[in-house]
């Protein structure tokens, strides 16, 4: 009896919380017609301060549209004979893989249709296209074969910054309803989602770092499919920004390049968060500071910078929240960066 | 915490179909890895401790290593082993709901065998020497001792499944959080906060203390009737 | 019935080292002596709890009954335990009303005192006939009341099914009251064995004088 007793109380504290929650509501809901500081001679409010949510986002965007800033994706299908080799190193032959339905996939990304639909994400809801299609871009006009019971399963180990950005969840639904496809995506930062896929997890790869892709065509794990004439299929693009405080005390705004910008940052040890997860944006970050700082993804290059240089090793979104807060400097990309300014900061 | 509370309040309302997805997805995984644990758990608890044979406190020993086995090292050797170049490769489990089970039933069941030890060991002894006292055989004494046993029984699915409801490591690595296929709340959540959604994810995790909550109470009604 | 000589050793210290003995039908015979003098050993490896040194059997294939000191309860009601050894109810109710505990025949037996639980399992072991019933303190936790009625009823039992029955006590006045025949025992020993007047009134050893003297009878 005593335990049911406890867990009733338990319960009942639950309850209080949630009441708590509604009645902190109004307080937040009246919090931003208070935006400019109450002037000395009124006695100050004992309000407490609104919660972190009801803050317009400061962070924003100060450098983009750089040619150094280009954020290429790219697909790659998985190689169905490459050397596949297990934990110990013993090369493993028969992995199979669905090379018929990452083909179909890939066409269809590269269709017409799917370049459309690409090329219009995000405009509805931004107000700005998030994706641009590459000029001398692959395009397919192959005919797209119906999913059977073999092909029907496609694995598609890709970024988080495609998932987290909407686009798959905007892209996919058409193409599996067309053609009765399954796409499973398992979503990490590149470093992982390539990992994943070279331990014959993945039948195709969409990620955006180039040096990263190269490595996987040069060690053979993917092939040039029909139709197509290199493996790493480049069909669009964004780009990455630099975004700090408005304030912008490193004077990034005004540096003749991203280069320079990264500069100004490390020279002036204003905070920077680093996505330090191996992912797309992490690589590219690091192409970006002074060669003579040699920061690279080991940690042990940049033990003498931690005064300035936070390696978060999280997602996009919560490396966004994270410079807010600490009213740091940070490369995203744009995509991201525009889903969390909507959401007001917060990331829905 | 408000506006968490309301978002958890407005999912729950809103019958959101990918939440849906995930609450089903939890329920499948975690009810079904902590009753096969048990399955397995409750007779070797039991044996290991109403018997005794050599090997067996190499046994226990191990068994209270693998309670510590952090999941996510569980998870890493299930994600090897039935990876596209593991030795299981041809099962094709990896990023399944059946794999994320396996997994939590090797993560789950030496908590519900130290359990049952531990109990069986201390009322075992006093039990048995009555029983043959009174000239029972075997299979009446061990009757008896698992009618012992139920009370215990619930205490050890209850800590099974809070362990199977909380833990991401081992069901990330091999569920690899496919959206409508392996995705849980923990995942969901881990994902969640990696994407900075940190209110969604303090919603999520309202909704599964909830869900955590009314098992417990059903459990422990059920329990409070056994002691009677 | 004869329980042949044997010796029981934990590690290099001999606890129990007892020569040929004798126990008859429809007689109760007491075991009586100082803690640790082994009569809870001898009872156990007559029970085939534990074994003697040799692990033979020191008795013949015969039907034993033994009632540990602390008899476990079973997680049911009192009269379902007592049930467990043989679905007589009928017997069950005569045996529970004898020792005063038959309104407590539907309570949990985890829930029942010290004195009700030792009263609960003698009703048990009683359920059955057996050719030996060895009972280990059966009324040590029972009031002077109680314990009356569980000699009775033990007595009776005796004599009704003709077994023998073996009762450890540290109660001379008990052994006094109810036993044919006294064992003493000290230190792992067999002091003196005879007629429980013989004994009891006029030990032959000067061990057992002061141990009757000791607890003042």
């Amino acid at each position: 009896m005593k335990k049911i007793v406890s867990l009733l109380l338990a319960l009942m504290m639950i309850a209080a919380l949630c009441a708590c929650g509604q009645a902190a509501a109004p307080a937040a809901a009246t919090a931003p017609a208070a935006d400019t500081p109450a002037p000395a001679e009124e006695p100050a409010p004992v309000e407490e301060p609104a919660p972190a949510d009801a803050l317009v986002v400061d962070t924003c965007i100060l450098k983009e549209a750089d040619d150094a800033m280009i954020n290429n994706y790219s697909l790659l299908a998985v190689n169905p004979d490459a050397p596949f080799a297990d934990a110990d190193g013993n090369a493993v032959a028969d992995v199979e893989l669905n090379t018929v339905g990452a083909a179909a996939l890939i066409n269809w990304l590269l269709s017409e249709e799917g370049q459309e639909l690409a090329a219009n994400y995000g405009f509805e809801q931004y107000g700005e296209y998030l994706f641009y299609l590459k000029d001398g871009r692959p395009v397919s006009s192959a005919e797209i074969p119906a999913a059977t019971e073999e092909t029907k399963k496609i694995r598609l180990s890709t970024t988080t910054s495609v998932n987290d950005s909407g686009l798959l969840g905007y892209l996919l639904p058409v193409f599996e309803e067309k053609y009765g496809y399954e796409v499973e995506v398992y979503s990490a930062g590149t470093g992982k989602s390539i990992a994943n896929a070279k331990m014959g997890n993945a039948d195709l790869i969409l990620v955006h770092s180039k040096k990263q892709e190269e490595a996987f065509i040069e060690d053979g794990f993917s092939y040039v499919i029909d139709g197509m004439d290199a493996e790493r299929l480049n069909w669009m693009y964004n780009y990455f920004v630099l975004c700090g405080p408005s304030a912008d005390p490193a004077g990034v705004k005004d540096a003749a390049d991203v280069k320079a910008a990264f500069k100004a940052i490390a020279d002036g040890k204003f905070t920077f968060i680093s996505r330090g997860d191996g992912s797309g944006t992490h690589t590219k970050e690091i192409s970006l500071w002074p060669e003579e700082l040699g920061i690279t993804a080991e940690a042990e290059s940049f033990k003498d910078y931690t005064d300035w240089y936070v390696s978060a090793n999280t997602g996009m979104g919560a490396c966004l929240v994270m410079a807010e807060e600490m009213k740091a400097y940070i490369l995203t990309d744009k995509a991201t960066f525009l889903t969390f300014v909507a959401n007001d900061g917060v990331m829905g | 915490m408000g506006s968490s509370v309301r978002k958890a309040i407005e999912l729950i309302l809103s019958a959101d179909p990918e939440l849906l997805n995930i609450l089903s997805t939890t329920a499948r995984v975690c009810l079904t890895s902590s009753i096969l644990a048990l399955i397995i758990g409750v007779p070797v608890g039991i044996l290991f401790g109403a018997e005794r044979f050599p090997g067996r406190k190499i046994l226990l020993v191990l068994n209270r290593t693998l309670i510590g086995m952090p999941p996510v090292v569980c998870g890493l050797l299930f994600y090897m082993l039935f990876s596209g170049v593991g030795p299981f490769r041809h099962l094709k489990l990896l990023f399944t709901v059946k794999l994320m089970i396996i997994a939590q039933v090797v993560l789950i069941t030496p908590i519900i065998i130290g359990v049952m030890e531990t109990f069986v060991a201390d009322t075992a002894p006093a039990l048995r020497e009555t029983a043959r006292g009174l000239g029972f055989g075997r299979i009446k004494e061990y009757r008896l001792l698992v009618n012992e046993c139920l009370y215990s029984i619930f205490s050890a699915y209850l800590l099974s499944f809070a362990r199977a409801i909380a833990e991401v490591g081992a069901v990330a690595m091999v569920g690899g959080a496919i959206a409508w296929k392996t995705n849980v709340m923990t995942t969901a959540i881990m994902m969640y906060t990696n994407r900075g959604s940190f209110t969604l994810g303090i919603a999520l995790g309202l909704i599964l203390l909830t869900l955590s909550l009314i098992v417990n109470i059903v459990l422990s009604l059920m329990q409070g009737r056994l002691s009677r | 019935m004869k329980v042949s000589a044997f010796s029981k050793t934990y590690g290099k210290r001999t606890v129990l080292s007892l020569p040929e003995l004798e126990l008859s039908e429809g007689m109760i015979t007491a075991v009586i002596g100082p803690n640790g003098s082994g009569k809870s050993t001898f009872a156990r490896i007559l029970a085939g709890i534990e074994y003697a040194d040799d692990r033979k059997p020191v008795i013949a294939d015969i039907n034993v009954g033994y009632l540990p000191q602390k008899s476990f309860p079973f997680r049911m009601s009192t009269e379902k335990n007592i049930l467990q050894n043989g679905n007589d109810p009928a017997r069950a109710k005569e045996l529970m009303k004898a020792l005063g505990i038959d309104d407590l025949a539907k309570q949990s037996a985890k829930k029942l005192s010290g004195g009700e639980t030792a009263r609960m399992a003698l009703c048990r072991i009683l359920m059955r006939r057996y050719d030996l019933l060895i009972l280990d303190e059966p009324t040590t936790a029972m009031d002077m009341e109680s314990t009356l009625a569980a000699e009775k009823l033990i007595r009776e039992t005796c004599g009704g099914q003709g077994c023998a029955v073996l009762l450890i006590t540290h109660s001379i006045s008990q052994a006094r009251r109810i036993s044919d025949r006294v064992l003493v025992m000290n230190r792992g020993e067999l002091a003196e064995q005879g007629d429980s007047g013989t004994v009891l009134n006029d030990p032959k050893q000067e061990q057992t004088r002061r141990f009757l003297d000791f607890y003042g009878l």
